[in-house]
């Protein structure tokens, strides 16, 4: 049944009798919890830190925050929401560690520009060159793309879950993807 | 600036769905006009197609398991810290209760030789509760 809810978007996952399952410490609803979002926030990590191992830890500690801050959640509001919010402040915390890694580095530029670049090129490499020039782009950059078309959230959960008005999420996913756009096309000049 | 060049600083939202409706319709109808901004318009479409369909990396096997046992010391830990609060505060009342019964009954020197007893046993009690947290963290990190 959670998995179908997260599966049906139709279908919260944040019915009270879940939540109140996950805030008495149940067991077994926290480990249901933990699979049934694992590929998701895995992979959202793993676009934010682009790192494997770093996003294991950060995987857990989300987790541990979940569990630490399940009081406040209200049942109201989307857990999917609220959860990738406490992932994208773990993340946050841990790349701001970083000596080096861009968060939101506005001078970020690329160069070339062809229309229709993408069309030209192979199947196979044109996901290798997709995800080299996804990686490329700053870290905030790289979560409102994850989000919006990895997650399939929208403008609002966007916003909500990192915290920025929603013009500064439209921003971020515009400069996104012409940085890609132009970062593609340049490749395929190569 | 030109209706071309504001329609094609649009065209990225438009291929993610993050234009208004009023907005849309004027992008949708600039492209049936423009050969430019409709190919470009196709690009990010497939762009943001493309970013969809990425391969999605798979959490680890052990990942979720390793997690659940965190989370299971968790709640653990958490149970052990609320039932230590709870000794602690029925301790010291009882402490304070006892004193105050013993200086009504028997006198200040017999309170103050109680409170000098409950003093040194709850500073042996505390030590004894650092050296299980330490050792328990040891079992954690070993069990994580």
């Amino acid at each position: 049944m959670i998995y179908a809810a997260a599966v049906d978007e139709n279908l919260p996952f944040s019915s009270s009798s879940r939540v109140a399952r996950l805030r008495s410490g149940d067991p077994g609803a926290l480990a249901e919890t933990v699979e049934l979002y694992q590929h998701r926030l895995y992979r959202y990590l793993v676009r934010l830190v682009r790192d494997p191992a770093a996003a294991d830890d950060l995987f857990q500690q989300t987790w541990l925050h979940v569990v630490r801050q399940l009081h406040r959640y209200d049942a109201a509001r989307s857990f999917d929401t609220w959860l990738f919010a406490i992932a994208h402040n773990v993340a946050i915390d841990a790349l701001r560690k970083r000596p080096g890694e861009r968060l939101d580095d506005l001078e970020f530029e690329l160069a070339g520009a062809a229309p229709d670049a993408l069309s030209g090129i192979l199947a196979g490499e044109r996901t290798a060159i997709l995800a080299a020039a996804m990686a490329a782009l700053p870290a905030y950059y790289r979560e409102a793309l994850t989000l919006r078309f990895e997650e399939g959230l929208k403008l609002e959960e966007i916003a909500e879950v990192t915290g920025v008005p929603l013009s500064t999420v439209k921003s971020r996913v515009q400069r996104g993807l012409e940085a890609m756009k132009r970062s593609i096309s340049r490749d395929e000049i190569l | 600036m030109s209706d071309h060049e504001t329609i094609r600083g649009l065209l990225a939202l438009s291929a993610s769905g993050l234009l208004e409706c009023a907005e849309e319709r004027e992008v949708r109808r600039h492209a049936g006009e423009c050969a430019a901004c409709a190919a470009e318009l196709q690009a990010y479409a497939q762009l943001t197609d493309g970013i969809g369909t990425l391969p999605a990396p798979q959490a680890p096997v052990h990942l979720v398991g390793q997690t659940v046992v965190l989370l299971a010391l968790e709640a653990d830990r958490r149970q052990g810290a609320r039932m230590a609060s709870g000794v602690a505060v029925f301790g010291l009342a009882s402490a304070v209760i006892v004193a105050q019964a013993l200086r009504v009954l028997t006198g200040d020197t017999a309170a103050m030789a109680w409170v000098a007893w409950a003093t040194a046993t709850s500073l042996f009690g505390v030590a004894s509760a650092v050296i299980l947290k330490l050792s328990r963290r040891k079992y954690e990190r070993s069990a994580i």
